[in-house]
Order: structure tokens, then C-alpha cells, then sequence
């Protein structure tokens, strides 16, 4: 996605050197400095003031249309007779090669869409400045009819505009400027109709800004998800499941990592944090079934939100899994925990016997508790820390820990933003690589409530807090947990079951002993394993215990 | 019923020698060692070699049955070897495009029962044709 790329490269510009196409009131609030030359085009070496990015925008476009229109002998009148001085002042330089063309010919009337792009003082903050200039010598176009190249242009650079009218859209909600926010909602809207939005950058920046417009116009502030039953959550989660590998990942990983932590021992303990439809444990049942000695006692216990209807959908679900560990000889036992919120949760729910081995997964659920949590009493803990707590008292033999490698819980809203518009750019991009059509658009709503959830809400209705790896870590560490290490067949099986998806660009990477599953080298999902240490021992852990390998 | 097979079911007799649908054994031994496109075809001549065919244990030798021999009791129970072909080994061994006389490595056999474990857990779900191994039917995406 060439138009993103671009502005992922560029973010300082929104943010540090003001825009000179913002409206001037911003650049007054800002602490005044003298008109300075900018930074990034001074790096290229050339000379333009600021305040005149805009200015030299437009006449390097109205510059390009005239040489496009122009007939090639002028052009090369043009290239060997004119004498200009000074190039790297790029504004006069370029006014005097304009006022070299209109002696021959008038200027051709722009399109209508150029004059537009013009009189929008929001738009072009400097998006033409982030390619590199051509160097001043005039390169001669070749013979395509400047219709096309013109039209291309406008769509390329819809795209461009797109990013950077939403990232200065951001920037005014952070501020709390919401008419102005409002306002730039309604000019992105008209652009979508003239953008592809069946795919790439028309289509993430169509979800962003309706998820900016729920944030903006939502009375009472802090737009809701739409719709959210968790009937609907179940299904939109079971087409995400199978349009992409990114759930299978988590999935597989988790269980090779159980499996192995779960080896030599005959009664054995999974507690699952999200038990949707229980897609993850036929797998963990299958392989212990196959495992060389026979299978353990296993227990489930699947904690799921409570359902509406009366429906036991936690039982349900208990014994499917039951029928199918039933027929490949596994003694099994289910038991369902139905909470709203995981913090709701207490250990003796899940009656762990103290004989067994335990293992814990929580495939996404744990950044739902970065939340402020319960308002009312602050010596309580936070949430995260409480759950952490009684997820160490269980003494598991592992946690299995998958999230989003992104940082979606930054405190500054713009820093969210621009995050989260990289991260869901890159998932939308894997998406779109994937073939099954039904799927893919059930996918990509599931992928739109959290892109929701992130941008439109706040306080305690923002749930999706994703954070990085390195966070996790840490945060673990600190609560007492010390990291398994993901053996090389935890790596085989993601390597195989990426070879089996039909799109090219997926990859696996090893993280010190963590394994990333990312689209194009942009990890977007990690996962995890952890222990939990005695506390007598916290001291004189030395080695990294790496977790053999059992091969069937 | 075609011509064939009546006639050779009758009796071989008559100085006509031997038939292959003579021998059930044999005739199984032989159609044990058919590539999986050719085991479908095989099975498509006529009654006779239809039911052969419907014998799980063909399919067995087409699967990676000598590197996980007590993987036969689970894979029995979640639907048998000629639905673990046709569901996952042929769209495996397709899309990693691969010959069959193979070795396979125990993390693929480990994977591709992976998979169709999930598959079986869905039929038992009822709502539908399980839906969840069809990621592995789809053309390549270069």
C-alpha cells in the first residue's frame, strides 16, 4: 500500500513541525517561533520556509499539468535555455519556471478535483513534500495522455490525503477541538466516495473514520461498538478464525507449549480464559490421546461471558468437547465459569485440586484488565495485578499468554491512533491476501469492533488495551512469572500451518523464546508461555527453563 | 451391473484363467498400493471394486500410517482414513505440492490431525458443512 507506507514514514509531520496548511489559529497556539525552514525538505536540500509548503504545493502541481500539457520541443527550450537561479529556493525557483511557461502558452484549467484539493487548507500539509523531488533539470514525460497520469495521480493522492485528514482529525479530538473534528469527518466522508473502498487504504481509512465519527458525534462522548451480542461475537470470531491464520497461530502454539509442560503428568488441568466455541481444545484432546503412555485425566474449565437467552452455551459446547474426547478414549471433564469480565472471576470457582498440573490460557483477554477498573475503592488493586495474583496462587505449570504486538493503550489519543491505523492497515492487507469470500467479510466486521472499541471508546467501555511484547513481559515478570521458552516444534507447526495458508506474505519469528506471526515482517500477534515461580525462589532463578520437546 | 464383473463374479471357468475380480484379497492387495487420484477412479469401475475401495484400511497406506501406527484407533474414531485423505493429507500434500511416497516429519502428522480433529468437532456441532479446512482448498495466492 504505497500511499500508507509513505505516510507511516513521515508521522513527524503532523506532529512536530505544524503544518502550515492547519489553520492558522493552530499554528498561534503553539508557541510561536520564527518562520522556519523545514526540516525534512532542508535534509533533501532544499530550502522552503514552512508557512510556504503549501504555496509550493500548488505550483509544483500547476508546474507538473503544464508540462505535461506542454509540447516537448518547449519542454526542451525549457530544460537547456531557461537560466534559473538558485534552485534550492524552491518557491521562487518555481514560479520562475512557471512564468517561462505561461510566456507560450496559458495555463490549462485544472480539473476539478485539483482546484478542490487546493482550496482545502487541511489537505495539504506538506503530502507532496514527503516523496522525493525530482532533481530541478525537467524530466520529460513520456507520451501518455495526461489524462491518465492525472487521474492516477488524484487517486493516489485521495489515498495520501486520506491518512493525513485523518491523522490532523485525531490531532484536533485530542486537543478537544470537536467542531473542527467534526467538520474534517464530513470532507473525509465526501473523499471516500471518490476513493476505492473495496480495498486497501479507502477501505481502513472508511472503518477509522466511522469509528472517529462514533468518538465525535456520539452525544455524551465515547461512541458504543456497534451491535456486540455475544451471539454475534461467537460467529464474527469463527469467520476471523478461519479467514486468516492469526487465531489458529494462537491456537496451535498454545497447545504444542501445554502439551509439553503437561508431559509425565496423569491428571491434568486447563483453565481457558475465552472458551467461545471451544475451537482450540479438540486439537490439545487429539494429541493427548496420541501421546506416547496414554492420555492424562484431562479437566476443562471454559470461562465465557453469561448468555442471554436462558441458553447454556458454556454447557453446550462442554459436551461436544466431551463426545469428542468420549470417542478418542480421553477421560475428560468440563466444567463452565460464566462471567461478564474476567476480573469477575475467583480462583475457587475454577476448583483447582492442588494434585494436579494446571495450565492456564488466555488467548487475547488479558489486556481487557488494563482498564481503570471498578471506580470506588483505590486500595483495591488494579485489575490486571488482582488477576495476575490469583493466576499465580493456582500454581500453574504454564501460562499460555497470546496478544496483539501493538500498543494501542498509550495515554495520548493521537499516539493510539496512529498505531492502531498502522497495526489494522497491516491486518486489513493479510486479509485481503486470503481468498474466502463469505469469511472474509465477517472478518473483517470482527476486525471493525475492535477498531471500534479502540478509537471510539474510553474509561472503562475500552476494552481492546493491546500492548507490546516488551510490556507483557515486563508486567509479567514483575508479578512473579518467569518465561518458558517455545521449543523449535512450536516453531515447525506455525512454520507448516503458514505453508498451508494460501497467502505469500505471512511470517514467523522467534522472539527470545516467544513466537510472532506478522505479514510482512510487521509482527501483529504474539504468543507466549510462562510459569509461575515459587516465592521462596524469586531470587535464585538462574536458567531459562526451555521445555523439551515430545514428538509423536 | 456392467459385463466384466457379472461374468468374472459367475466363475472364472470355461478356460478363460484367471480373473482379477476373482480374489478379493488379491484384488485388494493390488488396489492398496493406488495413488490416492487412481484409488478414486478405481473405485468408480464397478460395485465390486466400489466397496473395496469404501475399506478404510486402503486409505491407511496412503496416509502416514508407518510413522504414527497408534494414531489408527483416534483416527478411526474422528472419521477414518479415506475422510483424513480427502479432507486433509490430498489438500496437504497439494498445496505443499508434494509427491506421495514421502516421508512425512512427526510435526506435519502431528498438524494435519491437528486440523482434522478440528474438522470432526465441527460435524458434531450439526450446523452445517465444517467449514474450518477450507483455507486448505484454496488456489495458491502468488
Amino acid at each position: 500500500m504505497v500511499p500508507y507506507e509513505t505516510a507511516a514514514a513521515a508521522p513527524p509531520i503532523p506532529i512536530g513541525n505544524p503544518p502550515a496548511s492547519s489553520s492558522s489559529s493552530s499554528s498561534n497556539t503553539i508557541i510561536p517561533k520564527p518562520p522556519e525552514i523545514d526540516g525534512l525538505l532542508a535534509g533533501a536540500g532544499y530550502k522552503v520556509r514552512s508557512s510556504d509548503l503549501r504555496h509550493v504545493a500548488q505550483r509544483l502541481e500547476r508546474l507538473e499539468t503544464a508540462m505535461l500539457n506542454s509540447p516537448s520541443q518547449q519542454l526542451s527550450l525549457l530544460a537547456s535555455d531557461a537560466v534559473l537561479y538558485n534552485p534550492s529556493d524552491l518557491s521562487t525557483w518555481v514560479d520562475s519556471l512557471l512564468s517561462e511557461l505561461n510566456q507560450s502558452q496559458s495555463l490549462p484549467s485544472l480539473p476539478s478535483d485539483l482546484s478542490d484539493l487546493m482550496s482545502n487548507p487541511t489537505a495539504l500539509d506538506g503530502s507532496w513534500m514527503d516523496q522525493q523531488l525530482p532533481p530541478p533539470t525537467a524530466a520529460v514525460h513520456n507520451q501518455q495522455p495526461p489524462q491518465l497520469t492525472v487521474v492516477t495521480a488524484v487517486e493516489e493522492d485521495s489515498g495520501i490525503r486520506l491518512v493525513h485528514m485523518l491523522m490532523t482529525c485525531a490531532e484536533y479530538v485530542q486537543r478537544g477541538e470537536l467542531a473542527l473534528a467534526g467538520s474534517l469527518i464530513q470532507d473525509m466522508q465526501s473523499l471516500l466516495t471518490r476513493v476505492n473502498t473495496g480495498c486497501g487504504i479507502g477501505k481502513v481509512a472508511g472503518y477509522f473514520i466511522d469509528a472517529l465519527g462514533r468518538r465525535v458525534f456520539a452525544a455524551g462522548g465515547g461512541g458504543g461498538v456497534p451491535g456486540g451480542s455475544a451471539y454475534e461475537n461467537e460467529i464474527l470470531y469463527h469467520h476471523f478464525y478461519e479467514a486468516c491464520p492469526y487465531l489458529k497461530f494462537a491456537h496451535f502454539t498454545a497447545n504444542q507449549a501445554i502439551l509439553e509442560a503437561f508431559d509425565g503428568h496423569d491428571c491434568v488441568h486447563v483453565v481457558d480464559f475465552n472458551l467461545m466455541h471451544g475451537l482450540q481444545w479438540p486439537a490439545l484432546i487429539q494429541a493427548l490421546a496420541l501421546r506416547p503412555g496414554g492420555p492424562p485425566l484431562l479437566r476443562l474449565t471454559g470461562i465465557g461471558p453469561p448468555s442471554p437467552d436462558g441458553r447454556d452455551s458454556l454447557r453446550e459446547i462442554g459436551l461436544r468437547l466431551a463426545e469428542l474426547a468420549r470417542s478418542v478414549n480421553v477421560r475428560f471433564a468440563f466444567r463452565g465459569v460464566a462471567a461478564a469480565r474476567l476480573e469477575d472471576v475467583k480462583p475457587w470457582m475454577l476448583q483447582v485440586n492442588p494434585k494436579e498440573a494446571v495450565a492456564v490460557n488466555s488467548i487475547m483477554q488479558l489486556h481487557k484488565l488494563l482498564g481503570p477498573g471498578s471506580p470506588g475503592d483505590p486500595a483495591r488493586p488494579a485489575p490486571i495485578d488482582a488477576v495476575l495474583g490469583w493466576i499465580r496462587s493456582l500454581n500453574p505449570k504454564i501460562m499460555t499468554v497470546v496478544e496483539q504486538e501493538s500498543n494501542h493503550n498509550q495515554p495520548a489519543f493521537l499516539d493510539r491512533f496512529t498505531e492502531s491505523l498502522y497495526y489494522y492497515s497491516t491486518m486489513f492487507d493479510s486479509l485481503d491476501a486470503c481468498a474466502l469470500q463469505p469469511e472474509k467479510a465477517l472478518a473483517e466486521m470482527y476486525i471493525q469492533r475492535e477498531i471500534c472499541n479502540v478509537v471510539s471508546c474510553e474509561g472503562s467501555a475500552r476494552l481492546e488495551r493491546h500492548e507490546p511484547l516488551a510490556n507483557w513481559r515486563e508486567r509479567l515478570t514483575r508479578a512473579g512469572f518467569r518465561p518458558l521458552h517455545l521449543g523449535s516444534n512450536a516453531f515447525k507447526q506455525a512454520s507448516m500451518l503458514l505453508t498451508l495458508f494460501s497467502a505469500e506474505g505471512y511470517c514467523v519469528e522467534e522472539n527470545e523464546g516467544c513466537l510472532t506471526l506478522g505479514w510482512h515482517s510487521r509482527p501483529l500477534i504474539a504468543a507466549s508461555a510462562w510459569h509461575a515461580v515459587a516465592e521462596t525462589a524469586v531470587g535464585a532463578v538462574s536458567d531459562v527453563p526451555v521445555v523439551g520437546g515430545v514428538v509423536l | 451391473m456392467p459385463a466384466a464383473s457379472r461374468n468374472s463374479i459367475g466363475g472364472g471357468g470355461g478356460g478363460r484363467g484367471f480373473g482379477i475380480n476373482d480374489d478379493v484379497d488379491i484384488l485388494t492387495e493390488v488396489l492398496k498400493r493406488l495413488d490416492g487420484r487412481s484409488l478414486c477412479v478405481a473405485a468408480c469401475v464397478c460395485r465390486l471394486w466400489s466397496s473395496i475401495a469404501r475399506n478404510d484400511s486402503l486409505w491407511e497406506e496412503l496416509c502416514f500410517r508407518h510413522v504414527s501406527p497408534g494414531a489408527r484407533p483416534v483416527v478411526v474414531a474422528l472419521g477414518g482414513y479415506k475422510r483424513l485423505y480427502m479432507v486433509c493429507v490430498r489438500p496437504v500434500l497439494k498445496r505443499l505440492a508434494l509427491a506421495r511416497p514421502r516421508v512425512w516429519s512427526p510435526v506435519e502428522v502431528q498438524l494435519s490431525l491437528s486440523l482434522f480433529c478440528v474438522d470432526y468437532y465441527e460435524t458434531l456441532a450439526g450446523s452445517g458443512p465444517p467449514s474450518s479446512l477450507l483455507f486448505l482448498c484454496n488456489p495458491v495466492n502468488v
